[in-house]
């Protein structure tokens, strides 16, 4: 079995522990590269999205797969990488969370995972996350996309907040930001002034990738 | 645990319909048409009413044992003897049924047309793609073949697109032996087709109390030849049955029991069915309604008599009186399917048709399927034990420093998922959001398994036959379709225009 298809099996089993050790061992024998195992990882996570955009797999697969692999890339190849000083290659970096005023994180969590398994870097800062929460982010990691979760009428206006604190501290331009979540809808986006909107997980993977290509 | 069978009757209520259609036996008994089945029952210990001399009586004591005699259990192949499943007392399998003469027009939504040999042929091949439905049963008839020979090409293109069983109606001695004689050259002798039996037999009687000779005639050779017959009344409630549902099942009942009598006495241990297609006549129109709310009753109620008899029951499902692919096609279907799997019949037919089964949808089928797929579910209920009730996942879930932490990525969401949810097979039914589902094409029901359909059509191509066989089959047909209808007629001794013949007084273009 090849070092990918070990690889493929630990990730789809969730088999956090047992991948740390596959990538530690390969790593310190010098078998394999940091950046180059980045690469293996981001092959079989897009082939497990692409399962999943097919209805091959189901959610609960999806996302595991993805903690997975997360928990290895934040514990074992991205602190090789910083210590060599060089940056990692990503489709783009997306700060996701829920709004203030709203405790909803499937929806968010699903997009986020969606996203990782396409090649994004992820900052999922979780649930009520005030505005200022998600621009100290942004900046701190220098993101290119911002997205807003919300799942109730009522916290929907947090979205517009995050956009008005955006403007007046004069950073709108340096964000895409989106917006999501089952009472949100087109019109809304365009009324609070986001750069975009998506239905569902698959459908903000495509308008993120189109939103950075621009 | 297992959802619980859903009961129309206490023990009192069950006894006392068994009481009533002994009564019913024993004090009148039933028309029998046919000279020789008269004698056959006589001889078996059965009464003539002298009286009433068409009624032969038949005392409880050999209702009994004949009961003892009935298989609670058989088997039905495919045309190569491996496909197979088993009918028994707990049984949930789903099948088609042998009465559609028209089929929908995919082109024009509430149409419908004349069904020709090439529906049937493909109707075949459907069922022989999909999981649930496992057997087929001559369900389009093909009008563009001589109607004395169409059992005949059905077995013929039977054998050549499945692997799996095929049901036909018992119509007269000639036809039915045709039948075995065909099946026989396909399995490689009778002697196979008696140990592995491929095709399942259809004798109704007629209500009230009525066994007409054309049927008798193909019932004893279905019998003899071992292969499981259904014994399916279609008494209506308020024309050929008492309205009352009660009066209705305690008529059935006499009609099945005495059939099963007739079954063993032509062959002690022939397998059979016990069943009904028995509805309601609406009462505004004077139509049947099969896909009422009553069916469901009666067919819990006849699938509670069968348990109680110790016999494998069969019942319809699936079945609606709606004329298109509108809320109450879907409505009907579901109910009568539900209301027959959850009163434990044993083998549910009816898959793929609409308006009261005259007509065939390949699409419903597919969606027939799914809904099967769903109703296996429900019947698994709820399993409980406490790795499934998983305290510890839901402590540490709830207590998870991490806002927002859900069960999604738990193995114990893995390790039950698959087990606890549904799983589409067809995936039929549309969960997305409305975005997705208009790029999708905004589809309906209908169109997906219209895709469905077409791609199982597409990647069937049929089996083959060896030479000889096929051959041998086409030289047979060709003989049948020499006879013409009087030769029938004669052969099955029926003179009088009084029992009717099926198909008779047909007038092709008004069907």
């Amino acid at each position: 079995m090849s070092l990918e298809e070990k690889m493929r099996e630990l990730i789809m089993e969730w088999e956090e522990e047992q991948l740390k050790e596959l990538c530690r061992s390969k790593l310190d024998i010098g078998e394999i590269t940091a950046p180059e195992l980045l690469q293996v990882i981001g092959k079989i996570m897009r082939e497990i999205g692409d399962m999943f955009e097919n209805e091959e797999i189901f959610l609960p697969e999806l996302v595991g797969s993805a903690d997975t692999v997360k928990a290895v890339i934040d514990e074992v190849i991205d602190p090789i990488i910083r210590a060599s000083g060089e940056e990692k290659k990503t489709l783009g970096k997306v700060v996701i969370g829920t709004v203030e005023g709203d405790v909803h994180s499937i929806g968010k969590d699903l997009v986020a995972s969606f996203l990782f398994s396409n090649g994004f870097e992820i900052y999922n800062l979780g649930v009520e996350v005030p505005a200022e929460e998600f621009i100290k982010k942004a900046e701190e990691v220098n993101a290119d996309v911002i997205g807003l979760s919300s799942l109730l009428t009522m916290s929907m206006d947090f979205q517009k907040q995050v956009i008005d604190i955006l403007k007046q501290k004069g950073l709108r331009e340096k964000y895409k930001v989106i917006v999501g979540g089952a009472p949100t809808t087109e019109e809304w986006a365009k009324e609070i002034g986001a750069d975009g909107w998506a239905d569902d997980a698959i459908e903000a993977v495509e308008l993120i990738k189109e939103l950075i290509s621009k | 645990m297992k959802l619980k069978k859903l009961e129309v009757f206490s023990k009192e209520e069950l006894e006392l319909i068994h009481s009533s259609s002994i009564q019913l036996l024993e004090d009148i008994g039933i028309k029998v048409d046919s000279e020789k089945v008269k004698k056959l029952l006589i001889n078996n210990g059965a009464i003539l009413n002298k009286e009433n001399p068409d009624f032969i009586k038949i005392p409880e004591e050999i209702i009994t044992e004949s009961l003892k005699l009935v298989p609670k259990s058989f088997k039905l192949f495919g045309p190569d003897g491996n496909f197979n499943f088993e009918v028994n007392l707990e049984s949930t399998i789903f099948a088609t049924i042998g009465t559609p003469v028209k089929i929908y027009d995919p082109e024009n939504k509430k149409q419908v047309r004349k069904s020709l040999l090439k529906d049937t042929i493909n109707q075949i091949r459907i069922v022989d793609s999909l999981k649930n439905i496992v057997c087929s049963h001559v369900d389009v008839w093909p009008n563009d073949i001589q109607y004395t020979a169409i059992h005949g090409h059905c077995i013929y293109q039977w054998a050549k697109n499945t692997r799996k069983p095929y049901g036909l109606g018992c119509y007269g001695r000639v036809a039915s032996k045709d039948m075995m004689v065909l099946t026989s050259i396909i399995v490689g002798g009778e002697e196979e087709l008696k140990k592995k039996p491929r095709l399942v037999g259809f004798f109704n009687p007629t209500s009230p109390l009525h066994l007409p000779k054309i049927m008798t005639n193909g019932f004893e050779i279905f019998a003899k030849y071992n292969q499981p017959t259904i014994i399916a009344p279609e008494a209506l409630a308020g024309s050929s049955a008492p309205v009352t549902l009660s009066g209705l099942l305690t008529q059935t009942n006499a009609e099945i029991l005495a059939s099963i009598v007739l079954s063993q006495s032509f062959n002690p241990g022939a397998p059979v069915f016990f069943g009904t297609v028995s509805h309601v006549m609406d009462m505004l129109s004077g139509n049947s309604a099969l896909g009422s709310a009553e069916t469901g009753l009666i067919t819990a109620g006849i699938a509670q008599l069968a348990r109680y008899y110790r016999v494998p029951s069969r019942g319809p499902g699936a079945v609606t009186d709606s004329k298109c692919f509108d809320i109450q096609n879907g409505i009907e279907r579901y109910q009568t399917l539900l209301l027959a799997a959850q009163a434990g019949i044993n083998y549910i037919t009816c898959a793929g048709t609409y308006e009261a089964t005259l007509v065939e949808s390949l699409e419903l089928l597919v969606i027939d399927d799914e809904l099967v797929e769903m109703i296996n579910r429900i019947l698994e209920g709820i399993v409980i034990d406490e790795d499934s009730i998983g305290l510890d996942i839901i402590k540490k879930v709830a207590t998870s420093q991490t806002p927002g932490m859900t069960f999604l990525s738990e193995k114990h969401t893995r390790k039950y998922m698959k087990r606890d949810l549904f799983i589409p097979i067809h995936k039929l039914f549309d969960r997305h959001r409305r975005t997705t589902w208009k790029k999708l094409g905004g589809k309906d029901i209908l169109e997906i398994a219209r895709e469905k359909v077409v791609q199982m059509l597409n990647s069937h191509k049929g089996y083959e036959l060896s030479p000889a066989i096929e051959t041998e089959l086409l030289t047979r047909i060709k003989e049948i379709e020499k006879r013409d209808l009087n030769y029938y007629m004669e052969k099955e001794g029926i003179k009088t225009g009084k029992t009717s013949l099926p198909g008779l007084n047909l007038d092709m273009e008004k069907r």
